[in-house]
């Protein structure tokens, strides 16, 4: 008898043309938390996918609970006790938290579903992990963190004693994440065995015992957390020794590109007024829903304003839809590449003339197609764009690659302010560095970069000022020398005090 | 105790999804109801009632076809050809003298057979919904006129008067018999989607396949019975036509598919799928029979009705859609405010 409960061994998988797996083990003991890493492409998601039944190996041997295992699909994996918590979570959002614990296991009495039981035994698997829904609520209704603490209390429901969380952690607030790493830390004291898949490395000190790194569809090496450094693992995963995670140049400031008088939209985005000059990144730092997003969305004419006068070289600008702010030479680069940023069933090289298609086009509306082809070709050079061929569908791009072809698009048109929103989301480390170089570069040709992101490591490495928002509001701005972890969280968090001193008052 | 548990139960029915919608549409329909209740003073005589349910009836029936199959996220156009198919191949079969009831069945066969074949093409050869049933639209519309040469049949004969007054003349209990028809499935059909694990499939399928699937939701039998129901659905106003008029029309059922959508849509089905409830579909039918019988009354031509029923349409989706917008935004807003 083995005391793992999971043992994969020597397992081989490829796809045509991609060798995604070459001989990876794995192991997974009872009470432990294993971080799966690697960068994207590395074969985290293939492996987790072969072990959950998704599909099915090439070569090797799975054993769950020192059984092997030998053809496994999604129903048998499940009745082994192996579950996955999906990155992009998969609820019925018009069904009831209940409803969807018990989706495709219905209780039912001759034949007729017996909701009242199925609301009673939610309600107990949700209170074994101290998680406050009421399982008659309508899923649609809940905000992500309780829809994927729902998706934690199905999993368990079924009795899984193994759960894989594909980067649990990407769309939750830092209160969130606290709640979801008690549920964890809960679930590892029981017995369960996880593995968890993350790009946030900041996090694994919290949860992890143990880490496991994968390149390439190669087993690199495992060793225990506390054993290892960021550092080291960052360069296991990379197979070099980054020195400087963040190259930064140096540049003179120059004239005043733009300026952003009271604007105002929505609750989220509350008497913004800053400015923006030539040769330097203003990084725009905040915890989820302090509107970051929704500042630069309302900047750019998606959403309609309230109030606020933009200035671009001095002159006032008008945007009141997209398109008046790309003509006037401000773009965005949105935070959500596949649904704001690209058209991903349409090809490489269309999603990069879309937004250029005033220059491409004749008098009459014709498309130049050999223009076309020209700023495709360059964009693509200019960016290194990895593809095979640009006439491709965008979604066959890695998120790297298409990160790229999010900014390059707008590149391809003389633009005097990018706004990148969470650019880094989600790619690997290698393409981060590269999204950091356009960055700069764009920094050094004199053209204003605003970058929002979560990640305060990368706001501090890259940014040469700082404006901290909370609940709609800028409420600091920083010089770079001043600027810590500890100062932006402090204002990041204004917002949570003030609600608590009404509460009190 | 006993209140709470009531108002909680309120709560819930309010808080499916689609009853809101089903809440408006009613208050319309019963607008309509007293608006030509007012000009036609007949409007709410025994006779007039009945016959108007009647009338609905059937539009009832295709639209719980329909409304399964819309929850599932897909659609069945080939419900009017399913419709004219199964009128055409029972009063065949009986002129020829064949026992009604034997025709009976075997129309209903020959439709379940098109029904599967739309669930199957959709869950199985993964072709869209819309395409694969404009194909079999099309092929059992060709089955309708080819069972008797491209000729409508004679008369069904005195031997089928049982089997029309079952389906059409008859009454049961002071009702026509096609109201209980239309009843009495829509009792059972609405039981099996509110109640049973099928339904609850159905449901999940619709709003969000992969989900299902990865809970083990058979996926290509969840469809394809949704298909199913349409199909019996369809067959059985198929025979409700060969019984009201004593014969075969090949082009019997013409159009039907798009009342049945319009039915379900007005009653708060969503074409996208996961969401509504067939009490919708009722109220849906009910508004269009009632505009067909009250504009008829008043003297609208039938060019009139097409015409404000198209706009009703429109209506009660957009009113949909601007109910929804405001709950979002006030949803966002008190999310922005906590």
């Amino acid at each position: 008898m083995s005391n793992y409960m999971v043992e994969l061994e020597n397992v081989c998988k490829s796809f045509p043309g991609v060798k995604a797996l070459d001989n990876v083990s794995l192991r997974l003991k009872s009470g432990e938390v294993l971080a799966l890493l690697g960068e994207n492409g590395a074969g985290k998601s293939t492996l987790m996918k072969i072990l959950s039944g998704v599909y099915t190996k090439d070569k090797g041997t799975i054993k769950v609970f020192g059984e092997v295992i030998e053809d496994i699909n999604p129903v048998k994996a499940q009745e082994l006790g192996i579950a996955i918590i999906h990155q992009e979570l998969n609820m019925c959002e018009h069904l009831t938290v209940a409803q969807n614990i018990f989706l495709g296991r219905e209780v039912t009495k001759n034949g007729v579903l017996s909701d009242k039981e199925m609301n009673h035994e939610a309600k107990k698997v949700l209170n074994r992990l101290n998680i406050d829904i009421d399982p008659e609520t309508i899923v649609g209704n809940l905000s992500v963190s309780k829809q994927q603490m729902v998706e934690i209390s199905k999993a368990l429901s079924t009795n899984a004693k193994i759960l894989i969380m594909d980067e649990p952690t990407s769309a939750l607030t830092s209160k969130e994440i606290d709640e979801l790493f008690t549920i964890i830390r809960k679930l590892r004291d029981d017995g369960h065995g996880i593995i968890y898949i993350s790009h946030r490395l900041e996090e694994l000190e919290d949860i992890v015992d143990r880490v496991m790194i994968l390149r390439d569809g190669q087993y690199i090496t495992s060793m225990d957390y506390k054993d290892t450094t960021l550092k080291e693992i960052i360069s296991y995963m990379v197979g070099r020794e980054i020195t400087e995670k963040f190259p930064r140049i140096e540049k003179e400031v120059g004239e005043k590109i733009m300026e952003v008088r009271n604007l105002n939209a929505g609750s989220h985005v509350r008497d913004i007024n800053f400015s923006l000059y030539e040769g330097e990144i203003v990084g725009i730092a905040g915890l989820m829903g302090a509107g970051r997003t929704e500042m630069t969305r309302a900047l750019f004419g998606a959403d309609p304003k309230e109030s606020g006068d933009i200035f671009l070289d001095g002159e006032e600008i008008r945007i009141n839809r997209p398109i008046d702010s790309i003509k006037s030479g401000i773009v965005l680069v949105p935070e959500d590449r596949k649904r704001d940023g690209l058209c991903t069933k349409l090809s490489i090289k269309d999603n990069i003339s879309l937004p250029n298609l005033d220059l491409l086009t004749s008098k009459m509306g014709v498309v130049n197609r050999k223009k076309e082809n020209e700023i495709t070709e360059e964009t693509v050079k200019n960016l290194t764009i990895r593809l095979t061929n640009s006439d491709a569908n965008a979604e066959s791009l890695s998120g790297g690659n298409q990160q790229k072809v999010v900014v390059g698009k707008w590149l391809a048109r003389d633009s005097r302010v990018v706004i990148f929103d969470e650019p880094t989301r989600g790619i690997d480390v290698a393409a981060k560095v590269e999204i950091y170089n356009l960055m700069n570069e764009l920094k050094d040709q004199g053209i204003g970069v605003l970058f929002v992101s979560s990640e305060m490591q990368e706001i501090l490495g890259i940014s040469d000022r700082i404006l901290v928002m909370a609940d709609g509001k800028i409420t600091k701005e920083l010089d770079i020398e001043e600027a810590t972890q500890d100062i932006i969280l402090e204002y990041a968090t204004k917002f949570d005090r003030k609600i608590e001193m009404k509460k009190e008052a | 105790m006993e209140s709470n548990n009531s108002s909680k139960r309120f709560k819930r029915i309010f808080s499916k999804r689609g009853m809101g919608q089903v809440i408006t549409v009613s208050i319309g329909l019963i607008m309509l109801i007293i608006v030509f209740g007012f000009l036609n003073p007949n409007f709410f005589s025994y006779r007039n009632i009945s016959n108007l349910l009647r009338q609905i009836a059937p539009i009832i029936l295709i639209g719980v076809g329909q409304s399964y199959v819309l929850i599932t996220g897909n659609i069945d156009l080939s419900i009017g050809s399913v419709v004219g198919m199964s009128c055409m191949i029972s009063a065949t079969l009986m002129t020829k003298g064949m026992n009604p009831w034997l025709a009976v069945c075997i129309s209903y066969i020959s439709s379940i057979f098109i029904g599967i074949l739309n669930g199957k093409l959709i869950s199985k050869a993964k072709l869209p919904a819309f395409i694969a049933t404009l194909g079999t639209m099309t092929i059992a519309r060709g089955i309708a006129q080819i069972v008797n040469n491209n000729y409508n049949t004679d008369s069904i004969g005195a031997k089928a008067e049982g089997f029309r007054n079952f389906f059409y003349y008859g009454k049961t209990l002071g009702l026509y018999n096609t109201i209980w028809i239309a009843l009495v499935m829509w009792l059972v059909f609405n039981f099996i989607l509110s109640r049973t694990r099928t339904g609850r499939h159905i449901y999940a399928v619709g709003s969000n396949i992969n989900a299902a699937n990865l809970s083990g939701v058979n996926i290509s039998s969840t469809i394809t019975k949704a298909y199913l129901v349409s199909a019996v659905c369809s067959a059985t106003v198929g025979l409700i036509i060969t019984a009201t008029s004593g014969m075969g029309t090949m082009d019997a059922g013409n159009g039907y598919e798009l009342y049945a959508v319009a039915s379900s849509v007005i009653g708060g089905v969503s074409t996208l799928g996961g969401q509504g409830i067939l009490l919708g579909t009722i109220v849906g039918a009910s508004i269009w029979g009632v505009l067909q019988n009250g504009l008829q009354f008043a003297g609208a031509p039938v060019a009139i009705r097409n015409i404000v029923i198209g706009i009703i349409v429109i209506i009660s989706v957009l009113l949909d859609i601007v109910v929804r917008a405001n709950k979002n935004v006030t949803k966002s807003k008190s999310k922005g405010k906590s």
